[in-house]
């Protein structure tokens, strides 16, 4: 029982963490400093798991850093300039203090500034890391650029945020990889495909801001700087990977060049390019100029039996993405002034549309409202004074549940004045047994090429029918699996054994007359049904107690998700033949 | 210098010598006597040396020089004298001529200013010559350079002092410009960060000792501290023109989230709630006051009796403890021994049954192990679902925000009705804080130190 005494909270978890006061202190930093040098170098507060050795005994709540980490702080160059920084604020103050001006400008012109560029590198080893963490700096970026410029944040980083924004969406234009958009009460969500990694981003709606005022705009500001320097850069490589000038330039040679007149009246000299190019309406520049790039071809190597079936699947995807990309090519919409202009002209251009709106709106506009070629008027309002008769007069609904079905919807739900069919959202992947809603259901129809009848009550019965067809492809699908362990359809299987067994039994008791022999047509894959079910049925019979018991509660589930779904399939119907009835009753 | 002096002296001595002070002669200025001293010592020479005599003389010469630009006895007789033949007469017909010319210029324009006069360089004596006026230093050096540098030239070499110059990077003022520009300058550029290698600047021991080298980044900060997506994408139910039931369901979920609140408000207001019988009325209060006055004294001896007793027990029961005999004592050893002498027997006999209780063992050990395994599932289950819930960083709990929701009466029948709901900004902020990035706080109290001090002002006084 020799040797010293050990001391408390001299080694194990109590030395691996340091608090952020303490933390602080150690770089010399103020606590707004401090907490900007530790978003911008990623690294975030922890939670120890013994909160009280850590604390050296104590239990009131603190925020903690690894002490590894914060002697990595130590290193970073940008320390030094947030002491210079401050040492600035200071020497400007005293020159204001002492009125002056001279050297004030003085110090103004040498402010010592920084960089982010080697910690966006450090961060984001490879291009692929930047792409994954982008769409934090997308969301950002959106939002601030939307802010109004009163000095909530600095006016130039709003306008770095717009030429950022309007770069992204021009790539996303030229690349044609947007996949779905969400209209939601709180802003617009997109989902881009780029690089085989899906973004997700959210645009606030134009004018929507009332600023709340328990959001730490400072700290919001420092993750923008950050992710402004990480936007740019990504949105270089992107456009270098596409052969597209990274400054981005109009494409000047392009049919659909922006009209020269009444560019004064709208934006000043230096700011009307980017005016231009948040227009969206014309295409950019390329570094080598290819009328037609050649589509690479996916390899195709011979595979064995379900590595094709995947092929197949996959190739049957890849089509089906293509076409997704040309959904509105050779259409030509014209916005009226009432519409969200930035969005819809972001979607149609994404899917290879032309578009085009008023002069007054905004610059950028390529044809009138008389061009007699114009397919599509996209307009949001009850009525409208001249209207052409070649022309479909919808609202803007339309292209957004266009783009999530992935084909050109039917427009007589979408016409002007006509209540709209609810607006789903893409994002929801229901799995078998959910609830689906009937007008998705009715979309998944079209998608695979049916035709809805004229009358809606027809449709519903194709609807019902459709269902039943899904749920048969399904089991079947399930069966050609073969495993065990999916035992999903196992109810209905049960039955057809029931009825069989029933069958057969009554084979034997009732019909007992001799009758001439009747070729006995073998149906094969329902031989090899029943085989299966024969095969399952045993094997749950040869299950333990204890597995039984798991698969019967595993089923039982099952059933109530079934359950469910029918009852709300029940209630909408009825909910839905409640409103027929009071439509009718209004008719009359 | 010294031979002019000498030549001085020489003229001076000639009996011819004239001098423009009247009151020297020559003759005074050779001595005839002199006082006798000591002239070993520096002081005597200043104190008995009589120089006026030669000061005097140099200072006429000075004199004759400046007025006459020479010693009077060596000029000739033509330069001294001249014969005087009364008035010239072609002055006054010069002078007569001249009034015809123009009358207006006659007097004081055409004489020099007094002032000029004054200032006029009035000495004869001539300016010394400036040697470096027809000299320069180095001369020939320098020629021999400047004919090498023509031949050098000619033959189209550049002079190392120009090469430098060409050589020179151009440091203008743009590109200062873009180092000190600032971060969020809108027209800033970008390039290829992740394409190009860095350059190597030198050695690697040197980067690392002169701090121009970057540590390296743990791997281990990569990491993400939450499972969560960056953007969550709100219930189907959120949609501007919502589907009836994924709307209800919204709203469901909105209604329990409300529930809960409210719950938790209930609660507290329950905690906080007193028994109405607990109000002071006028009895309790009377009582309260009176309270230790009136039967005190009762009381206190019944409570003070039975303590009394049980400090006598006390006493008693240490008094008891008396000491063991020796033969107790044997006994007692004795029969500690006997005991674990029968515990080490049946020890040897257990350990011997257990071989025959080998699979009862073995079954144990199984069941044991798996109870170990579920528990480490159900841990693990646990910690995955933990990851994804918010930590507690700091002071305050994370509080998500509310839910954006619109009653079926608020939904607007088109995109151009549509009333947004709730802020993408405090959509962002609190993602940040669900997903650990950054700890929640409250914003900073404003506490006044000094206090303020309301004084009505006089005018508006006498109104009210």
């Amino acid at each position: 029982m020799g040797g010293l005494q050990k001391k408390k909270f001299e080694r194990g978890s109590a030395t691996n963490y340091i608090t952020r006061n303490r933390a602080r202190k150690k770089l010399q930093l103020s606590l707004p400093d401090f907490r900007r040098l530790c978003i911008l170098k990623g690294i975030y507060p922890h939670e120890p798991k013994h909160k009280k050795k850590v604390n050296k005994g104590s239990t009131a709540p603190r925020t903690f850093y690894l002490l590894k980490d914060i002697r990595f702080l130590l290193h970073e160059p940008i320390v030094g300039k947030f002491r210079e920084y401050k040492i600035f604020v200071r020497k400007l103050k005293k020159a204001y203090g002492k009125t002056e001006w001279s050297a004030v400008e003085r110090l103004r012109e040498n402010k010592p500034t920084y960089k982010l560029d080697h910690i966006i590198k450090e961060r984001y080893p490879t291009f692929i890391d930047a792409l994954r963490d982008i769409d934090d700096a997308l969301c950002m970026c959106f939002l601030f650029s939307t802010f109004a410029r009163t000095g909530k944040c600095h006016v130039q980083t709003i306008q770095l945020c717009r030429r950022l924004t309007v770069e992204w969406m021009n790539y996303v234009i030229a690349s044609r990889s947007l996949r779905k958009v969400f209209l939601s009460i709180k802003g617009i969500y997109y989902q881009a495909e780029v690089m085989g990694q899906l973004i997700t981003w959210v645009v606030p709606y134009q004018f929507s801001h009332d600023h709340p005022v328990d959001v730490d705009y400072r700290v919001m500001a420092t993750f923008t700087e950050l992710y402004t320097t990480l936007l740019g850069f990504v949105s270089f490589r992107l456009y270098s990977s596409l052969n597209l000038v990274y400054p981005p330039k109009l494409d000047s040679n392009g049919e659909s060049e922006p009209k020269e007149e009444s560019e004064d009246d709208y934006a000043m000299n230096s700011e009307s390019y980017l005016e231009k190019l948040s227009a969206l309406s014309a295409s950019l520049a390329r570094v080598v100029s290819s009328a037609d790039e050649e589509e690479a071809q996916l390899d195709q190597f011979p595979s064995e039996g379900e590595d094709m079936e995947k092929m197949e699947a996959r190739e049957k995807e890849l089509k089906q993405q293509e076409a997704q990309k040309k959904l509105f090519e050779g259409l030509k919409f014209y916005l009226n002034r009432e519409v969200p202009r930035e969005s819809l002209a972001f979607v149609i251009r994404c899917f290879g549309g032309q578009v085009s709106w008023d002069k007054s709106v905004c610059i950028g506009s390529t044809y009138d409202v008389t061009d007699e070629t114009i397919t599509h008027q996209i307009i949001d309002r009850p009525s409208v004074g001249k209207q052409y008769i070649n022309r479909y007069y919808i609202q803007p609904q339309w292209l957004y549940d266009c783009v999530n079905a992935k084909i050109l919807l039917p427009v007589e739900d979408y016409f002007l004045g006509v209540t709209l069919p609810p607006h789903l959202s893409p994002f929801v992947e229901e799995k078998e047994g959910d609830y689906v809603p009937p007008e998705k259901l009715k979309m998944m129809a079209l998608q695979r090429g049916e035709k809805p009848g004229n009358e809606q009550e027809e449709d519903e019965e194709e609807e019902e029918e459709e269902e039943g067809e899904q749920e048969e492809e399904e089991e079947q699908e399930e069966d050609d699996n073969g495993d065990e362990e999916d035992d999903e359809e196992e109810v209905a299987e049960e039955k057809n054994l029931k009825k069989m067994e029933e069958q057969r039994s009554q084979d034997k008791s009732l019909h007992v007359k001799v009758t001439p022999g009747k070729l006995k047509v073998e149906n094969k894959a329902r031989l090899e049904q029943e085989e299966k079910a024969e095969e399952k049925r045993l094997a749950i019979m040869m299950m333990k107690k204890k597995e039984k018991y798991l698969y019967d509660k595993i089923m039982f589930g099952k059933k109530r998700k079934v359950r469910e779904a029918n009852k709300l399939a029940a209630k909408r119907k009825a909910h839905d033949d409640s409103e027929k009835a009071k439509k009718k009753k209004a008719r009359k | 210098m010294a031979a002019a002096r000498r030549l001085k002296r020489v003229a001076i001595s000639q009996p011819g010598f004239l001098t423009l002070n009247p009151k020297v002669t020559p003759t005074d200025l050779v001595s005839s006597r002199r006082k006798r001293v000591n002239k070993n010592k520096k002081k005597n020479w200043n104190k008995y040396s009589d120089v006026q005599d030669v000061e005097e003389f140099l200072e006429d010469v000075r004199h004759q020089e400046r007025t006459t630009g020479g010693l009077l006895c060596e000029k000739s007789d033509d330069s001294l004298f001249f014969l005087d033949v009364g008035q010239p007469k072609k002055v006054e017909e010069k002078e007569a001529a001249e009034p015809v010319k123009g009358k207006k210029r006659k007097g004081k324009s055409s004489r020099p200013l007094r002032i000029d006069l004054i200032l006029q360089h009035d000495s004869l004596v001539a300016p010394p010559k400036d040697v470096l006026a027809y000299q320069k230093p180095n001369a020939k050096k320098l020629r021999r350079t400047a004919e090498r540098a023509e031949k050098l030239a000619a033959n189209g070499v550049v002079p190392r002092s120009k090469k430098r110059l060409l050589n020179r990077t151009v440091v203008d003022r743009m590109s200062k410009k873009t180092e000190t520009e600032a971060n969020n300058n809108p027209e800033r550029d970008f390039y290829d960060i992740w394409g190009q290698e860095t350059k190597d600047l030198g050695e690697p021991w040197y980067l690392q000792q002169t701090r121009k080298k970057l540590v390296k980044r743990p791997e281990k900060l990569n990491e993400k501290p939450s499972v969560l997506p960056a953007v969550e994408v709100i219930a189907p139910g959120g949609s501007y023109n919502p589907d009836f039931f994924s709307h209800q369901e919204l709203l469901r979920e909105a209604h329990e989230v409300e529930l809960k609140k409210k719950k938790v408000e209930d609660k507290l207001e329950r905690q906080l709630a007193y028994n109405k019988a607990d109000t002071a009325t006028e009895e309790t209060i009377l009582r309260e006051q009176v309270e230790g006055l009136v039967e005190e004294s009762e009381e206190e001896e019944e409570k003070d009796a039975p303590k009394e007793d049980g400090e006598e027990v006390a006493v008693g029961a240490i008094a008891v403890a008396d000491k063991k005999t020796e033969r107790q004592r044997k006994r007692e050893k004795a029969e500690k021994m006997k005991e674990q002498q029968r515990l080490t027997e049946r020890r040897q006999t257990e350990q011997q049954q257990q071989l025959f209780q080998l699979r009862s063992i073995k079954t144990s050990i199984k069941q044991q192990e798996e109870t170990t395994q579920i528990r480490q599932k159900r841990r693990k289950a646990k910690e995955e679902a933990q990851k994804a819930q918010p930590r507690r960083l700091g002071k305050l709990k994370f509080q998500p925000q509310d839910m954006e929701v619109q009653l079926s009466d608020e939904l607007a029948g088109s995109l151009r009705q549509l009333k947004p709901e709730g802020s993408v900004l405090m959509d962002r902020f609190k993602s940040l804080q669900k997903r650990n990035l950054i700890e929640p706080r409250e914003r900073a109290k404003f506490k006044r130190r000094l206090k303020v001090k309301y004084v009505e002002k006089r005018a508006f006084k006498e109104i009210s």
